[in-house]
């Protein structure tokens, strides 16, 4: 029984299940949560910067229960129980001239007050503690552990399964004593893989097509087909765009246009259809431009993928530049954590991670590793990001002819030079000195030929060619970073040589990092080790949630402390095994995955028992899902035959660093594309309204699972937007194309390009009945007029668009 | 699952038929590692921590920065020295460079019994100024508009975090479920656009709704798909009608599913605010009397006033928390050079209009429980940038506050005897954000949400209620 219901107070339940261990007795949860939203944060920043790891005045810490209990030259700290009788009691309350702490700042009464309620609460002070126990900072955090492999439980009903992986789930559902539904009937399955796999609808050939071959590898063909078709990778691309927080622009304070960030789009996509391994589509995207290449287009595609860590938000006016650097370091580094290793990274920039093993030392060993890298132009406001030049024999070609019409320019000016200097020495006097600037004598036709040729050369020399460019970045120079005492560039403490945080690597697995190299390969062959704990496990987590709804862990893009257990550990583990095992082969984990019987379960609960699993923890079901805001724009189009299927290339209409909106508030966005949603740009600040209002993802930060919202401004999008109105009367144009058919031959296309089924007879009469009714309320007649019956189509294609049944996918 | 959760289940879905943004099933425990709890009807009004003093804001946010120097916060020696060097550093980090103190081109007198000092900028909000709680020594961080943009309306001036009227709408929810809770009537696009009405990783029913923007006329300025440009209602009501039939039939063989039962409801919520919405934005029931104290008769006045008056029949109507921006298409109040034009001409088209909706809403006896801020992302500086402007400065900055809870003709905090640095009573932006939370009766620090592995909060780890303001 998990809902909990909101009745009038914010409920914040997650840490009840976090256990903390203090002296004899266990905390409460209550006690946690304040210690660690009112105490901890009070002792980093006001005590630990003189009594912590670094320095420990009067001999005395305050980072831990027993450093404080053992205190320090004066005696303990505190008395647990006994605020008033502890020293750091009467040392916060200044009333002691011989003890004020801090010294130069009293605490606020309030914070003086937490102190008190904490010590007399006993001091709870959670720390990491025994094996397997959710802990602060815990370094046994099952997530760290290696990927187990243990062979699937046996089952009581052996033939349920199709996969050996199914056993897990169905063992699990034994358990419970809940029996898996029953599976879905072909329609809702070929509409259900369709969209999972391709983001469009089954066409209603392709649905005769599965449902009259009735081969017994039907399904299977089913899948080898939609994973060959282009519109796989523009679908799966876009899940990983999602996580790396892909826009066409920068967003934050200066919304100018990544102008080139389609062609990282385009390499994913490009990924995603060849199925490169899921280690080298990493690598690639992390150190490219470190990577051989056979060839000019090897070359660009490694160069391209590198915008990865490019793409970021980035406060381009910050004054201070050397934090606009490190907060684009910080963003680099938190996208990787986020998006590879589900940790949140950035939490270490500024203190040790609250919750997770995670020490600031490890992430400036990280920060280390994007210090040495090349990812600005320069910081100056507007700061301008580095772009890599991408070769091809057309630039190198465009290249020459520059390079050749600067020397032709420069011999020109040369010659002219030559000829007007012979001029004037020609002029000049029997014995009179050679004057040191001849050009001074020039007449003043050459003075302005001469000006004219070297204007010219200089506008030649600062234009150049028009070459192509990707995002992207380079080695820089090579440096370890200090740490930033609380995030702050001006006071730093040890330098930190690069490396990976320790929680996450034995010792003998840890990479080396040397002094001529930025580390970002050694980076991502780390991260790409079949060693590494979590990169398959949150990648095949990220896979499952795309196609079931829900990760096993939920908390996609947190696999810390604070994320939630997975549902079926032995499951994620031995689907991650198979990932690795099978080459990191993301098509092999599709088939993996989409073959068993639990993808291919119905949604609806088995009928006639209490369903005693809601939130279908269990997989008993599959769950229902709203089409995404992508799906939803390309089905609208698709079914009235107006989609673009063409791939790739900009859709840009402003130029590379041009601004969207200045300071003007004038809107430079152009979403009447024909094209699939992918090829939409994704503005920053002001993502395309059909996009936002369907839960698109802020495009600022890696995300790997999209909420679903209901809300009444979805509803008049529905009802009143121009491009729903416009894809209704596409989709009634199509179907009253054919003057062959009849009426109810019509509703019956129209239901199978929506909705891949036939209507009933029923509904072909209430279909009937709307289109009369609407006619009368348009121009008073029956709608057998030509304007009134294209309009009343419309209106029953409006109505079918907008319902549940084309908009949810069973 | 035993009974009791069938029978509360049901409950919730019928109450998912009131409010606005009600439908947000924000994906059925799917978000955070379910930590959060279910919220079937988002905007259901909810119990604030503490007493409230106010019900709601309107926030009259002056884009660009207007100068504190040349407003509300006179500097006699700033007037004595003028040309000569600032006698202390400036700050580390500057926007622009500028030179010599700068005196303000405008005179300053007393008004009132509080004898508030206002420029001559303001002849008519100087008739107001024993309503305004005056804050001097507010404090920044970031001297860019994008960031300090961000920074005023997030709390945050590098990551993308909730508006403050999303943690408002999330902590309050609304009282009238026709309308949204939380409305920015023409705002800017740029420095950080939707991010200052957004509500980042709170459920998207928190998010403002946009009136128009900020190069939109105010009397063009329409909540997007509020109007059918073809059908008629009748046709419209019929579509609905066939809509939900077909939803009924799906949802019966769908078995009991709240997401699609949401989605129904969410049709009909439409359709009422079609009619809602344009009764507020209709201005034409106003009498003549109360269109001229806003100044609508002025062509100076009327773009500003009409949002001014839009706002208070928000604010009449339940909506909790309103944005009204003044901005044209350049950066208003951004007075690099030509501080005397600019400023003057900016405060000739805000004056009467706001003092026309502090007396208002005094009238109507609405500023008891409103809460009206006033301000720009930060102040300008004490010395010259060019020959005649000011720069950016977060360093110290005026804003007032008005009605719901806070003093009357009350004065807290200085800057510095020239203006730079906010000097005596510090208020930072936290702190403020905590206070007009705090007047709603939400503990700003109770105010969490769960995300992406820890409680996020409008104020960080930072912000102290600044009790002295309180009334």
């Amino acid at each position: 029984m998990r809902l909990i219901v909101w009745i009038g107070m914010i409920f914040v339940a997650g840490l009840a299940s976090t256990k903390a261990c203090h002296a004899e007795s266990e905390s409460t949860p209550e006690q946690v949560r304040f210690f660690e939203t009112s105490i901890r944060p009070l002792l980093v920043d006001k005590c630990q910067k003189c009594h912590g790891a670094e320095k420990q005045w009067g001999m005395l810490r305050l980072d831990s229960r027993d450093a404080i209990l053992r205190g320090g030259e004066s005696g303990p700290a505190i008395i647990p129980g006994k605020s008033e009788e502890s020293r750091l009691v009467q040392a916060i309350r200044h009333a002691d001239d011989s003890l004020k702490m801090p010294p130069k700042e009293k605490l606020t009464e309030s914070q003086i007050a937490d102190v008190i309620r904490w010590i007399g609460m006993g001091a709870p002070f959670p720390a990491a503690t025994e094996n397997g126990k959710r802990a602060f900072r815990n370094p046994n955090h099952w997530a760290f552990q290696p990927v187990r492999s243990s062979p699937p439980p046996k089952t009581k009903d052996s033939r349920w399964s199709s996969v050996r992986w199914d056993q897990f789930v169905l063992k699990k559902l034994e358990v419970a004593e809940i029996p898996p539904t029953k599976s879905a009937d072909p329609r809702k399955l070929i509409r259900r893989v369709t969209y999972d796999l391709t983001g469009l609808p089954p066409t209603p050939s392709e649905v005769a097509e599965f449902i009259d071959g009735a081969r017994p590898d039907a399904f299977a063909r089913l899948i080898d087909r939609l994973l060959a078709s282009p519109a796989y990778g523009e679908r799966w691309g876009r899940h990983w765009l999602d996580v790396a927080r892909y826009a066409d622009s920068n967003g934050l304070d200066e919304n100018v246009a990544h102008g080139n960030a389609w062609r990282y789009r385009d390499y994913v996509v490009a990924a995603f259809n060849e199925d490169r391994p899921y280690t080298d589509f990493l690598t690639e995207q992390l150190a490219g431009d470190l990577l051989p290449a056979d060839n000019d287009d090897q070359r660009c595609r490694l160069l391209t993928a590198t915008g990865f860590l490019s793409l970021g938000p980035k406060v381009l006016a910050e004054v201070d530049e050397t934090k606009m650097e490190m907060d684009i370091i910080d963003e680099q580094v938190d996208t990787v954590g986020r998006a590879v290793l589900g940790l949140t990274l950035g939490c270490a920039r500024c203190h040790d991670h609250k919750f997770d093993p995670i020490e600031t030392a490890d992430y400036y060993g990280l920060a280390g590793i994007f210090k040495s890298t090349k990812t600005m132009e320069h910081f100056k406001k507007v700061a301008r990001w580095h772009e890599n030049f991408l070769p091809s024999n057309m630039a190198r070609a465009q290249q020459a002819v520059h390079e050749s019409q600067v020397v032709q320019q420069k011999a020109a000016i040369q010659a002219l030079v030559e000829r007007a200097d012979a001029g004037v020495k020609s002029t000049l006097q029997a014995g009179e000195a050679v004057p040191e600037k001849l050009e001074d004598r020039y007449s003043d036709e050459t003075k302005s030929q001469l000006k004219t040729l070297r204007d010219e050369l200089a506008e030649l020399e600062k234009t150049g060619p028009d070459l192509p460019t990707a995002m992207g970045v380079s080695e820089g120079t090579v440096v370890d970073v200090a740490i930033h005492i609380r995030g702050n560039p001006l006071k730093l403490g040890n330098v930190v040589p690069r490396r990976v945080p320790n929680v996450l690597t034995r010792q003998e697995l840890a990479p080396v990092f040397e002094a001529t190299r930025s580390g970002r390969l050694e980076l991502a062959r780390w991260l790409t080790d079949p060693e590494n704990p979590l990169t398959s496990r949150v990648f095949v987590n990220r896979v499952w949630r795309w196609h079931f709804g829900k990760g096993l862990v939920r908390s996609v893009d947190n696999f810390g402390l604070q994320s939630e257990n997975p549902s079926h550990p032995e499951l994620l583990d031995s689907l991650a095994r198979h990932f690795v095992d099978s080459g990191w082969s993301l098509k092999r984990l599709h088939r993996h995955l989409l073959e068993s019987s639990t993808y291919r379960l119905d949604s609806q609960a088995t009928s006639g028992r209490p369903d005693r699993d809601h939130e279908n923890r269990l997989l008993g079901r599959f769950e229902i899902r709203r089409l995404e805001a992508e799906e939803v724009r390309d089905a609208m189009i698709a079914v009235g035959d107006g989609l673009d299927r063409r791939l790739g290339n900009s859709l840009l209409t402003v130029k590379n660093r041009a601004y969207f909106f200045d300071h003007t508030s004038k809107d430079l966005t152009d979403y009447s594309s024909q094209r699939r949603s992918i090829y939409l740009p994704v503005v920053r600040n002001n993502v395309y309204d059909v996009f936002q209002l369907l839960d698109f993802p802020d495009a600022a930060v890696p995300s790997g699972d999209r909420p679903t919202t209901t809300i009444a401004p979805q509803a008049l999008l529905m009802m009143n937007s121009e491009f729903v109105m416009k894809c209704s009367a596409e989709f009634a144009a199509t179907l009253l194309d054919k003057p062959s058919a009849n009426d109810e031959s019509r509703i019956q296309q129209a239901y199978l390009r929506a909705f891949g089924r036939e209507p009933t007879i029923g509904e072909v009469n209430e279909s009937l009945t709307f289109l009369k009714e609407i006619g009368r309320a348009r121009s008073g007649t029956d709608g057998t007029n030509e304007v009134s019956r294209e309009k009343s189509w419309q209106s029953l294609c409006h109505v079918i668009v907008s319902s549940n049944e084309f908009i949810y996918v069973k | 699952m035993g009974p009791f959760f069938e029978v509360s289940r049901r409950q919730l879905l019928k109450r998912s038929a009131v409010g606005f943004g009600s439908l947000a099933l924000s994906s059925m425990l799917a978000d955070e590692a379910a930590a959060n709890s279910v919220d079937i009807d988002p905007l259901a009004p909810k119990s604030p921590h503490l007493p409230a003093r106010a019900k709601r804001v309107i926030f009259l946010f002056m884009k660009g920065g207007p100068s504190h120097l040349d407003t509300f916060d006179p500097k006699p020696l700033l007037e004595r020295d003028d040309g000569k060097p600032l006698p202390f550093a400036k700050p580390r980090v500057q926007f622009a460079p500028t030179g010599n103190l700068l005196k303000s081109p405008w005179k300053f007198q007393q008004y009132g019994q509080s004898g508030a000092w206002v420029s001559d900028l303001f002849p008519h909000l100087s008739g107001c100024v024993d309503d305004l709680c005056f804050v001097h020594s507010m404090h920044g961080t970031n001297p860019a508009h994008g960031g300090a943009v961000l920074k005023i309306h997030t709390g945050s001036d590098s990551f993308v975090r909730p508006s403050i009227g999303s943690w408002v709408s999330y902590g309050l929810g609304t009282d009238n479920g026709n309308l949204p809770a939380f409305v920015t009537i023409c705002p800017t696009l740029a420095h950080g656009g939707i991010n200052n009405w957004g509500s980042a990783f709170l459920p998207a029913a928190y998010q403002g709704t946009p009136i128009g923007n900020a190069s939109v006329p105010s009397d063009q300025a329409h909540v997007r798909y509020i109007h059918n440009p073809t059908s008629s209602r009748a046709v419209q009501r019929l579509e609905l009608e066939r809509l939900k039939a077909m939803n009924r039939e799906h949802q019966a063989s769908s078995g009991p599913e709240p997401s699609l039962e949401a989605r129904i409801n969410s049709f009909e919520l439409a359709f009422r605010m079609q009619t809602a919405m344009p009764q507020v934005e209709d201005l034409s029931d106003e009498s003549l009397a109360t269109q001229q104290l806003y100044g609508l008769d002025d062509p100076i006045n009327a773009n500003f006033g009409r949002m001014c008056l839009m706002a208070r029949r928000f604010a009449e109507r339940g909506v909790r928390f309103i944005q009204v921006t003044h901005s044209d298409s350049k950066v208003q109040w951004d007075q690099h050079s030509d501080l005397k034009n600019g400023h003057e001409k900016n405060a000739r088209e805000v004056d009467k209009p706001i003092a026309g909706l502090l007396k208002d809403l005094k009238s109507r006896g609405l500023l008891d429980d409103t809460l009206v801020w006033w301000g720009g992302e930060f102040g300008r500086t004490p010395t010259v940038e060019g020959s005649n402007g000011r720069d950016h400065n977060p360093e110290g900055f005026t804003m007032w506050l008005a009605g719901g809870g806070v003093k009357p003709g009350f004065h807290f905090g200085s800057t510095d005897d020239y203006g730079f640095y906010a000097a005596e009573n510090k208020v930072h932006i936290h702190d403020l954000h905590a206070t007009i939370l705090h007047l709603l009766g939400l503990d700003h620090e109770r105010l969490t949400y769960r995300h992406a592995g820890r409680d996020f909060r409008l104020t960080d780890v930072e912000g102290n209620v600044v009790h002295q303001l309180l009334s």
